[in-house]
C-alpha cells in the first residue's frame, strides 16, 4: 500500500546496494587488508520507531556499520542501548564488494578494542608473540 | 623444474596428509569386522572429498574468502551460528581424538602411559602453531605421514589370498554375524572419516594462508585429484591388513595397538618402526590442522584477523581461541576417556554435520559475484548435486542407525 503523500524516490546515481545482500554479514577489511570485523548490523539516521513522520522528511541515510554485542541481539532479539553500539562510520567505508573495505587503518578503531585487549594483555606477553612466521 | 618439484611435493603431502586418526581407526575396525566389503564407501568418500576440496579451494582462490566467511554471509547470523556451533563442537571432538591418537602412538613407541604423553602432545601442537611457518608444517608432517605406505607393503608381505580380497571388495555383502544396520552404520562412519569437514575448512583457509590465486588452481587441483585418491588407497591398505590378519582371528579393533598389529606381523620390527613414525606424523599433522580449523571457523564467523602468515600479535583472538581449544581437549582427555572411542564417534558426527558446510560452498561456487568466470562447470554441478543427496542421506540416517545398532556394537 503506497501513500500518495510520500515523496517519490529520488533519482539514484551510482550503484544500488541491498543492505541484506551486500552489507550485512560481510567481512570488513581495513585499508591494509587486515580483517577488522564482520558487519553485524547497520545504523540508519532518521525517526525512531513509532515516531510521527512529517511530510517532506528526508529519507533516512546509512550512518554507520555496527559491530560488537549487537550481533547477540540480532540473533536472539532485543536492542542494546545506543551507548553500547560500536560504530564504524559510513564515511570510513571506501568500497563495497565481496568484502567491505575501509579507507582507514583498523588499529585505532573502536571496533578493535577486544582484539587490542587480548593482544596487549595475553598474546604479546607469551614469548615469541611478536615473531614473524615468514 | 621448480614447478614440477612443487607439484610432486604437493601431491606427496596430500597423500601423507589424507590419513588421520579417524581413517586409521575406522578402516581398521571395518576391515576387522567386514573385510573389504565396505571398500566402495572409501571410493565414494574420496571422490566426494576431491569434489568438495576442489570447490572450496576454487572459492578461496577466486574470491579470497574462506569457508566460514562464506557460510556466515549466505546463512545469516542465526543459521550461521547454529552451523558454527555444530561444526565447531565436532571439530573440537576431532582435535581431542587426534591429540589422544598422538599420545597413544607415543605410548606404543615408548611404553610410557598415554596420559603422560597427552600434555606433551598438546604443547608440541601449540608450539608448532605458534612458531613454525605454514608451508614447513604442512610439508614435514605430510612427508613423514607417507611412511604409512608400510601398510600397503605389509599387505603384500602377508601374502593374502588376493582372490578372496577382490571378491569381498567387488561383490560387497554383509558378512555372517553382522547385521544390515551395523553394516550401514559403519558405511556412514567410513564416509565421515574420508570426508571430514575440517579438511575443507583447512583446505580453503590454507589456500588463503598461502595466498593462492586463480593461477595456482591447476596445481591445487592436481594435488587434490592425484593425492587424495592415493591417500584413499592407503586407507584401503589399512582395511586390507585388518581383513587379512584380524578378521580370521576374530579380533575386533578397539585399540590403536590392534590397528598396527598386522604391520608388525607382515613387515616385522622395521615395519613397526615405520608405522609408528607414520601414525605419529599423521595424527600430529591432523592435530595441527584441526586445531587451526577451530581457530579459522571462529575467526571467520566473527570477522577476526586470522592466519598463521600473520604474527600472533596481529591475530590475537585467533591464537587465544586455539589455546583455549587445546586446553579443552586436554581437559577432556584427562578424564581418561578412550581416544579410540572419541574417534569412532567423531567420524559419525562429521558425517552428520557435513551438509552444513557442503551446501553453502556448493551455492557460492555457483555465484558469479564471488567467482567471476570460475563458477562451477556443468559436470561439477551434476556431481555436486548427486553428492548433496548422498551427504544428506548419510547425515539423516546416521543418528537412527546409531541408536538401532548401539553405536555399531
Amino acid at each position: 500500500m503506497t501513500s500518495p503523500d510520500l515523496v517519490p524516490l529520488p533519482p539514484v546515481a551510482g550503484r544500488i546496494l541491498d543492505a541484506q545482500l551486500h552489507l550485512l554479514d560481510r567481512q570488513v577489511l581495513d585499508t591494509d587488508g587486515v580483517p577488522v570485523t564482520t558487519v553485524d548490523d547497520l545504523e540508519l539516521s532518521g525517526p525512531a520507531l513509532g515516531e510521527e513522520i512529517p511530510v517532506g522528511t528526508p529519507a533516512p541515510v546509512l550512518d554507520a556499520l555496527l559491530t560488537g554485542p549487537v550481533l547477540g541481539t540480532r540473533i536472539f532479539g532485543g536492542r542494546p542501548p545506543s551507548s553500547r553500539l560500536i560504530r564504524i562510520p559510513w564515511k570510513d567505508v571506501a568500497d563495497v564488494g565481496v568484502v567491505v573495505r575501509l579507507g582507514v587503518r583498523g588499529g585505532p578503531l573502536d571496533a578493535g578494542w577486544v582484539e587490542r585487549w587480548v593482544r596487549d594483555k595475553i598474546i604479546a606477553r607469551i614469548p615469541g608473540g611478536r615473531h614473524d612466521p615468514r | 623444474m621448480k614447478r614440477l618439484l612443487g607439484v610432486a611435493l604437493g601431491i606427496l603431502t596430500a597423500i601423507g596428509g589424507f590419513v588421520d586418526i579417524g581413517d586409521l581407526v575406522t578402516n581398521a575396525v571395518v576391515g576387522s569386522r567386514f573385510g573389504l566389503s565396505l571398500v566402495w564407501v572409501v571410493a565414494v568418500g574420496v571422490v566426494g572429498i576431491c569434489l568438495f576440496a576442489n570447490m572450496s579451494g576454487r572459492v578461496a582462490a577466486a574470491s579470497g574468502r574462506a569457508t566460514f566467511e562464506v557460510i556466515r554471509e549466505r546463512l545469516g547470523p542465526r543459521a550461521g551460528l547454529a552451523n558454527l556451533s555444530a561444526s565447531f563442537l565436532i571439530n573440537l571432538m576431532t582435535v581431542t581424538a587426534e591429540i589422544g591418537g598422538v599420545a597413544l602412538a607415543l605410548q606404543l613407541a615408548s611404553s610410557v602411559h598415554y596420559l603422560l604423553w597427552i600434555p606433551v602432545a598438546a604443547v608440541a601442537v601449540w608450539l608448532v602453531i605458534w612458531r613454525v611457518k605454514f608451508s614447513i608444517m604442512e610439508n614435514v608432517t605430510g612427508l613423514l605421514g607417507l611412511t604409512l605406505i608400510v601398510f600397503a607393503v605389509a599387505l603384500f608381505l602377508l601374502k593374502p589370498d588376493w582372490g578372496v580380497l577382490a571378491g569381498q571388495a567387488l561383490a560387497p555383502a554383509v558378512p555372517d554375524g553382522e547385521t544390515v544396520p551395523t553394516y550401514w552404520y559403519y558405511a556412514i562412519a567410513l564416509f565421515g572419516a574420508a570426508m571430514t569437514p575440517y579438511e575443507v575448512f583447512f583446505f580453503s583457509s590454507g589456500a588463503v594462508e598461502e595466498g593462492w590465486t586463480v593461477k595456482d588452481l591447476v596445481q591445487s587441483r592436481l594435488n587434490v585429484l592425484v593425492g587424495f585418491p592415493l591417500g584413499g588407497l592407503l586407507s584401503v591398505a589399512i582395511a586390507g591388513c585388518a581383513a587379512v590378519v584380524l578378521l580370521p582371528a576374530g579380533i575386533a579393533v578397539t585399540s590403536l595397538s590392534q590397528v598396527i598389529l598386522p604391520v608388525a606381523e607382515g613387515a616385522g620390527k622395521l615395519g613397526l618402526a615405520f608405522v609408528l613414525v607414520g601414525v605419529v606424523a599423521a595424527t600430529f599433522g591432523a592435530a595441527l590442522e584441526t586445531t587451526l580449523s577451530s581457530g579459522y571457523t571462529l575467526a571467520q564467523f566473527f570477522g577476526w584477523s586470522w592466519g598463521k602468515f600473520r604474527r600472533p600479535v596481529q591475530a590475537a583472538r585467533f591464537h587465544l581461541a586455539m589455546i583455549i581449544c587445546l586446553l579443552v581437549g586436554l581437559a577432556v582427555l584427562a578424564t581418561g576417556v578412550d581416544p579410540v572411542l572419541v574417534t569412532e564417534y567423531s567420524v559419525v558426527f562429521s558425517a552428520i554435520a557435513l551438509p552444513l558446510t557442503y551446501l553453502p560452498i556448493l551455492i557460492v561456487s555457483n555465484d558469479p559475484q564471488y567467482m567471476g568466470q570460475h563458477v562451477n562447470g556443468r559436470a561439477v554441478n551434476v556431481l555436486g548435486m548427486a553428492y548433496l543427496v548422498i551427504i544428506l542421506v548419510a547425515s539423516l540416517a546416521a543418528i537412527p542407525l546409531m541408536i538401532v545398532t548401539g553405536a555399531g556394537s
